[in-house]
């Protein structure tokens, strides 16, 4: 009761000292949450890059990397780009649970029945169907195919909103580049930060595929490679790579037991091996096994110069602090007379620390406030120069709670050292 | 109700020490008016500081109430501060923002009172002063007097053993001193323990006691007679011109 009471108490002076030095609270605030609003900002960054897109499995989720190069001058590391029969080797094993190759294109997509002779320039993931059960893509419409070879297609809820509005569109037919596949099923709106599954080449934080075509069909129908391939053959198109040295296609399998990656190794080693001894590559038997977290970290992911920008800003946090505390000092100095007043009449140290820090609470609660809406303006401002992160400078609530928890911290931070000079006044000397 | 002896108090600088009070002691019962006289630098601000726990000494003992205050942590003296002693400054030291109401109600809320305990003892303190009216008002709206007394009225509300009185009237005319005095004559009629220090010889004379300090020692000697306020016709006129006063002030209010 006499807590509640001193709380509440204190609570009203915190206010009422506020109306009394509004210019300089207001100053103090707007310190604070420029430093926490600016740290914060690259926090919501850095915390997209570098955080787990599928935590539930992301241990079990294996990209494959080989080094089956038929040239003598072969790449210093495994490639994390196969070739269809190497890729095909992966897909045939029955140690992971589900498997997925698939290159990135790209086509033109019209509703057949459009009278608009308007074509989306889509996204393709040019996929086998166990992609869907790997990624945990989530339906909102049909299902996933259930071949890599068939006029099927499954669409994200993007292109479905472009085209169809929204509505069910499954049975629908689109004209792909002039090719008439039919829609099998539709996406939920599926965010995947960062696109664990196709980070290379700078698409770590590129938007899930509008469209997710069987492989074979895709390979069939000539759609291009749009991201890195690499090459000892000379090939006119796709469709002429399965049995060439193209190297384009990305492997990922999921296990059911972690325990399985040993085997998973073998089986690689054992294959590349036998094709060094068939004289298929002249190279060291050297194949990588990385799950999401490790995967992402070899394709640094995290942006260096953010890293870089988020530890100046929090030198910059320091700075801030330094500010308010020293705004504070002077408060608390012009404050010395009620400080010694209320010693003198039987406030305890305690109660004038306590009495401090609930100012400095209240004042980091404000400062948080207003923390959390610059640091949304200072977000908007970074992908102004930074488009690339347009899709990762998202708040999550997470770095709502964090922005508040970052103010009140900075805020007490700021109020301890004139909150130990205020405590060390002599009250006699002060009531003179 | 104080018990001071051989208190020493030295102030140290770079280069100097100051002997601030030596070997300082006295005794106060309850009930007594003391008044404290001394010349300018005498020590008897460091005497009521110390007394009213607002600086420590460092040699003697000192005893308040029954409770001797060596050793005594920073919560324990505040709470001695809080409960025993009511403090009287010259400056009236009233916060300028603050209501009277709540510049009253200040040392009553680090005690803990309910909120209707807390009305009660104000309204009270504010009634034994005259200005029981004027609670809503700022300070900057009364006169020196009338801020003197809110200052008496801070002073009372916490119910304390002993009022500290330093230079009271200082700071007033002296139709406005009279009106403070006679609060003040009359809590000690009321049984209230002072001690004032004062410059004023004829307020020093009014009192049933009166000590001078000098080179922060008690002198051994009175320089005042206490006079006998009773027979005093003048000051029955004055008492009645302030009874007056306060009674205007509330008429107006």
């Amino acid at each position: 009761m006499r807590n509640n009471s001193l709380l509440s108490y204190n609570i009203l002076l915190a206010m009422q000292s506020f109306k009394r030095a509004k210019s300089l609270y207001f100053l103090i605030i707007l310190t604070l949450s420029i430093g926490v609003g600016v740290l914060c900002a690259n926090l919501a960054l850095v915390n997209s890059m570098a955080s787990d897109p599928i935590p539930e499995k992301s241990a079990n989720l294996l990209h494959v990397s080989m080094n089956t190069w038929p040239d003598v001058q072969p790449p210093d590391e495994p490639m994390h780009i196969l070739r269809y029969r190497d890729a095909m080797k992966i897909a045939e094993s029955d140690i992971p649970l589900r498997t997925a190759v698939f290159y990135a294109s790209g086509v033109y997509a019209r509703d057949i029945e459009s009278t608009s002779m308007k074509r989306f320039d889509s996204r393709v993931r040019a996929t086998t169907p166990g992609f869907f059960g790997l990624a945990d893509a989530p339906f909102a419409f049909g299902t996933a195919f259930d071949k890599s070879r068939g006029m099927e297609i499954v669409i994200g809820h993007e292109l479905n909103q472009k085209i169809f509005a929204g509505k069910n569109s499954v049975g629908k037919t689109l004209e792909l580049d002039g090719e008439l596949l039919t829609i099998v099923g539709v996406l939920k709106p599926w965010i995947v930060r960062p696109l664990f599954y196709h980070p290379t080449e700078g698409r770590a934080f590129d938007l899930t595929d509008d469209i997710f075509a069987p492989l074979e069909t895709a390979i069939d129908l000539g759609w291009s490679i749009h991201a890195r391939s690499s090459s000892s053959d000379n090939y006119a198109g796709v469709n002429e790579t399965r049995d060439l040295n193209v190297y384009y296609l990305q492997a990922w399998v999921e296990l059911d037991d972690i325990a399985k990656k040993s085997a998973l190794q073998s089986y690689l080693d054992n294959y590349s091996q036998q094709l060094k001894d068939a004289g298929g590559h002249p190279l060291a038997i050297k194949n990588r096994l990385h799950n999401v977290n490790e995967w992402l970290i070899e394709a640094k992911v995290v942006d260096q110069k953010v890293l870089a920008f988020t530890l100046a800003s929090i030198l910059f946090l320091s700075v801030c602090i330094f500010n308010a505390s020293s705004l504070l000092l002077s408060r608390f100095h012009a404050a010395k007379f009620e400080v010694g007043l209320r010693r003198a009449i039987g406030a305890s140290n305690k109660h004038m620390m306590m009495q401090g820090l609930t100012e400095s609470v209240l004042l980091g609660v404000f400062t948080g406030v207003i923390a959390v809406i610059l640091s949304w303006f200072f977000l908007k401002i970074s992908v102004q120069f930074l488009p690339r992160l347009a899709n990762i400078a998202v708040l999550e609530p997470k770095l709502l709670v964090l922005g508040m928890f970052l103010a009140l911290i900075t805020a007490i931070a700021s109020a301890l050292y004139p909150l130990y000079r205020a405590n060390r006044y002599t009250i006699s000397a002060e009531l003179k | 109700m104080l018990k001071m002896n051989n208190i020493s108090r030295i102030y140290q600088s770079d280069t100097i020490q100051t002997h601030a009070l030596r070997d300082f002691s006295l005794n106060v019962g309850a009930g007594e008016f003391v008044a404290v006289t001394g010349p300018s630098g005498s020590g008897k601000s460091t005497f009521l500081n110390v007394a009213g726990l607002l600086d420590n000494f460092d040699k003697g003992q000192y005893e308040l109430d029954g409770v001797s205050v060596q050793g005594l942590n920073d919560s324990e003296l505040s709470r001695l501060r809080n409960e025993k002693i009511g403090f009287i400054f010259q400056n009236y030291n009233l916060i300028p923002d603050y209501s009277i109401f709540d510049n009253v109600d200040m040392p009553l809320r680090y005690r803990g009172f309910s909120s209707s305990e807390r009305k009660r003892r104000v309204e009270q303190a504010l009634e034994k002063v005259g200005l029981a009216s004027r609670m809503k008002y700022l300070p900057s709206q009364l006169s020196g007097g009338q801020q003197q007394r809110v200052a008496i009225a801070r002073a009372l509300a916490g119910e304390p053993k002993i009022l500290l009185a330093d230079e009271p009237t200082g700071n007033l005319d002296s139709l406005m001193a009279r009106q403070v005095m006679e609060i003040l004559h009359d809590l000690n009629k009321e049984g209230a323990t002072i001690i004032m220090v004062t410059h004023d010889p004829d307020q020093a004379r009014e009192v049933n006691r009166n000590v001078q300090i000098i080179d922060g020692q008690l002198a051994d000697f009175k320089i005042y007679a206490p006079l006998d306020r009773e027979s005093q016709s003048s000051n029955q006129s004055i008492a009645s011109v302030v009874s007056k006063e306060v009674h205007k002030e509330e008429v107006d209010a």
